[in-house]
């Protein structure tokens, strides 16, 4: 019953189309990411200090590989901690 | 030829003097190597995001340097004997990408240039 009446109704995604992610380094044409630039990774680390997903930033594929290289040896530099309690 | 960045970080106990002599050291190496130092970054003392060897901050220094591979070789074998080097990392940058960039930008130039010059011959833009 409560289905069929969700049917009826237009989807709250019809009204707000979920914002298109893009990737942010394409964008500015960015071929090497530094591990030295702290805070740009910073935008792409929640307060648990993990690197987050592609799915939820929308780096293309290419990017996130360079990505997840420079927080790496910003990691070991000590630049960005493994674990932020 | 292959251009190199080395960054490494100091234990901060060190007085400056002692930092400037090891740092005179590591510079001193590659141009014993015949490399050729193209950049020196210095950040002073910085914290660490996690604490290494009891230290909480570290003073973070980055050598920009061309030459061959023996250099970050000898580099990471003094890194290695000294206790106050804490950390140490080694990229080999693409020298390719670094050539196709500063080809980019000269065409870019003289491009920009060309049709400003046409639009100043021509005096006012013509409609069709």
């Amino acid at each position: 019953m409560a289905r069929e009446e969700r049917q009826d109704r237009p989807s709250y995604r019809k009204y707000f189309p979920p914002k298109r992610k893009f990737c942010r380094f394409c964008q500015r044409n960015v071929r090497e990411i530094d591990y030295k630039n702290v805070d740009i990774l910073r935008k792409y680390m929640p307060e648990r200090g993990k690197i987050s997903p592609r799915r939820v930033t929308g780096t293309c594929a290419y990017h996130q590989r360079k990505l997840a290289t420079a927080v790496k040896r910003a990691r070991l530099m000590a630049l960005l901690p493994y674990t932020e309690d | 030829m292959l251009y190199y960045e080395t960054g490494f970080l100091l234990a901060p106990n060190l007085s400056e003097e002692d930092t400037d002599k090891i740092i005179g050291q590591m510079v001193e190496v590659v141009s014993q190597k015949a490399g050729r130092l193209i950049r020196q970054e210095r950040w002073g003392k910085r914290r660490l995001a996690y604490s290494i060897d009891r230290f909480n901050e570290a003073f973070f220094v980055f050598l920009h340097y061309e030459g061959g591979a023996d250099i970050p070789v000898e580099l990471e074998r003094r890194f290695k004997q000294s206790d106050t080097v804490l950390r140490y990392l080694t990229l080999k940058k693409d020298t390719q990408a670094v050539l196709r960039r500063k080809k980019k930008k000269e065409p870019g130039a003289e491009e920009k240039a060309a049709p400003s010059a046409d639009a100043s011959a021509q005096g006012s833009p013509e409609v069709k």
